[in-house]
């Protein structure tokens, strides 16, 4: 392994559970780890894993995981060649990565100029329709105004037509018959001009019931690029991740090859190196390029249990300027690999967060069952950061198996102190539309009796009343306080 | 005497008495069941319910008994009697604005000693990235405001206590 890698030392700029992923491959190759830390991570699994620590401070804990100058003044004060900047935080911010490489360091990630074509929607948008590949059919007006109409109604219904300047949803209409088009301008056009001060508009194809489905993909600094095959994450509440799956339980054998090859392509044409993600949205056998994740995704190990290969080992060693040891056909995925994420959060009270401390922790284990976890026993839940506590990751040959195996593994996931999504996540797992591959991104929306969940039947009740009862220490004193004849009476009440 | 035991904002009054060698568990309405429990390590067990044994694990903190069985996670709060009098009590001339979900306060609205009528907003708390205004459940006279701007606090804190006025 002498040798193989440019840097000795690897400076995790994030925290949680992936600066834990993280962490346990640097140290795999024999490389040394480094962490970057707020005060309040002090206690966290992946500041006792490192081999070096260094604290950082800001005026919130999130504020100092951003703050680039304390981060690269740390990887250095440890001598630290490269930085891997996990997800979220600084991981898609084109300045840092620019500024990490400015300081002599190695940034694991793409180049700063990929970062910034990709993190720029329409910028992407017209870069991937310009390289011939698919993006949702569009007509944007001030292309050319007086045909905005015409266009408009070439692209066909089912049609979304929403304010330029628009975001979050403002002012959106959708047109399922062509002949509601120019009420539906008119009202979206009135609506940008109160939301957004300017009443351009853009109209493109609405997908119904739309999937979501993204393509791994790897480049080296050589020009070669393969993809890693799809993940479906369909499994969505307003736009977050909740489970995510490899095959895709809808594509078929030409549509999973085509939408592969779509997202290496797309990567070729933007001369893009180290691990990145293209989104698709995906709707009656067609898909459109939605946007391409310049980074590690959080649900990259299901990837990895149905590849083999390990993703972070992938990004250091194309960093370190080895080019890729595999070629396409030698990427051949194996079974089905779903994952579930646990969220300190209660979906039955609608998603609040939960906060407590982690009083006991055990992980499920078995065949096939992988647990990413940045959580440690002893450790506060607070509202500071992302809700995600862990995530609980199979592989199995078949995907119903890997359901099983998954609602197994959820169940014996013991976290008491505080509430999770676990439950959800098991009626998740158990929903016959789910179990059916059913699925699109407005799903749990359709469905909110998934969320909501029941109160535990009397049988449990009865259960969970018993134990607490003979654990409350006043409650079994109170018991021994009462002679055995009154209390044979049963029925007798004060 | 009976307890009170809350499982998720649900209050349940049992009683457990002991005879000879066994303990009971009464419920409502009078039924009633044989029950053990019978420690196997640290924060393991197995509980018996009428005959039925099956493992669990707990954790008990302060007057919450933790426990996952059958896959699950529970949080069984134990009411102890005076605690529960006393909210009694003071509902009786008081109301307190409690927290509907951990968060932050952004900004109390009231002034100790202010009147307000229902619908009042008293404080605004950010929690998910949402702001929310917490409102006066009645007319009333602020008694007491427990936190300030900037504090954070869990699930069911007391942000501030209302006195009844004197009609």
């Amino acid at each position: 392994m002498i040798g193989r890698f440019s840097f000795g030392v690897v400076l995790v700029a994030n925290r949680g559970e992936i600066a834990v992923r993280i962490i346990r491959t640097v140290q795999k190759l024999g490389l040394q780890s480094a962490v970057v830390y707020h005060e309040v991570d002090a206690r966290s699994l992946a500041v006792t894993l490192a081999d070096h620590a260094i604290k950082i401070s800001g005026k919130t804990p999130v504020s100092s995981y951003l703050d680039a100058d304390q981060i690269i003044a740390a990887a250095l004060s440890v001598g630290a060649g490269a930085i891997h900047p996990g997800y979220g935080f600084l991981s898609e911010n084109a300045g840092f990565a620019r500024a990490v490489e400015a300081a002599g360091l190695v940034f694991v990630g793409p180049s700063a100029s990929a970062i910034e074509l990709m993190g720029d929607k329409i910028r992407a948008r017209n870069f991937v329709a310009r390289s011939g590949f698919p993006v949702a059919p569009s007509a944007i007006e001030e292309d050319d105004p007086g045909t905005f109409l015409d266009r408009a109604r070439a692209v066909g219904a089912p049609l979304l037509v929403k304010p330029s300047a628009g975001g979050g949803g403002k002012g959106m209409r959708i047109v399922r018959d062509l002949a509601e088009l120019d009420d539906a301008v008119a009202q979206a056009r009135g609506a940008g001009q109160r939301y957004f001060g300017d009443g351009r508009l853009y109209a493109e194809r609405f997908v119904e019931r739309p999937r979501h489905i993204e393509v791994q993909v790897l480049g080296d600094s050589f020009g070669n690029v393969v993809h890693l095959h799809e993940r479906e994450c369909s499994v969505q509440r307003r736009f977050q991740k909740i489970i995510e799956e490899t095959p895709s339980p809808v594509l078929s054998a030409d549509l999973r090859k085509s939408i592969c090859e779509t997202a290496a392509g797309i990567a070729r044409a933007a001369g893009y190196k180290n691990a990145g993600t293209v989104e698709f949205i995906y709707g009656r056998g067609e898909f459109y390029f939605l946007e391409m994740n310049t980074r590690l995704q959080v649900e990259h190990p299901v990837t990895e249990m149905t590849t083999g290969l390990d993703l972070v080992e992938q990004q250091l060693a194309v960093s370190a300027g080895h080019p890729l040891a595999f070629k396409q056909d030698d990427v051949r995925p194996s079974g089905h690999a779903i994952e579930a994420r646990l969220y300190a959060e209660a979906p039955e009270r609608d998603f609040a967060p939960t906060t407590g401390k982690v009083l006991a922790l055990e992980y499920p284990k078995g065949d096939g069952v992988r647990v990413d976890s940045g959580i440690a026993q002893g450790q506060l839940v607070t509202t500071a950061f992302d809700p995600m506590l862990a995530k609980i990751i199979v592989h199995a040959p078949t995907r119903t198996e890997a359901i099983a195996r998954a609602s197994q593994a959820i169940e014996d996931f013991v976290l008491l102190g505080c509430e999770t999504n676990a439950a959800f996540l098991g009626r998740i797992l158990r929903d016959e539309g789910f179990k059916a591959g059913e699925v699109h991104t407005g799903y749990l929306d359709e469905h909110p009796r998934i969320a909501k969940g029941a109160a535990p039947d009397e049988g449990i009740q009865r259960r969970l009343l018993a134990a607490a009862a003979l654990l409350t220490r006043p409650v079994r004193d109170a018991a021994h306080a009462v002679p055995a004849l009154h209390a044979s009476l049963g029925s007798w009440r004060n | 005497m009976h307890h009170t035991f809350d499982i998720g904002g649900n209050s349940h009054a049992i009683w457990l008495s002991r005879s000879a060698e066994e303990y009971r568990l009464t419920l409502a309405e009078d039924r009633s069941a044989v029950v053990a429990f019978v420690q196997t390590r640290d924060g393991e067990g197995r509980l018996t319910v009428d005959r039925s044994s099956e493992p669990i694990a707990y954790v008990v903190e302060g007057d919450t008994v933790h426990i996952h069985l059958r896959g699950r996670s529970y949080a069984v709060r134990y009411v102890d009697p005076l605690v529960a009098l006393a909210v009694e009590a003071d509902t009786a001339g008081h109301h307190i604005a409690r927290a509907p979900m951990p968060g932050v306060v952004v900004s109390v609205k009231a002034v100790v000693g202010e009147r307000v009528v229902a619908g009042t907003v008293v404080a605004v708390i950010e929690s998910m990235k949402l702001e929310t205004a917490i409102r006066a459940a009645q007319d009333g006279i602020v008694e007491t405001i427990h936190v300030t701007a900037g504090e954070s606090f869990d699930r069911d804190a007391a942000l501030l206590t209302l006195s009844r006025e004197a009609s």
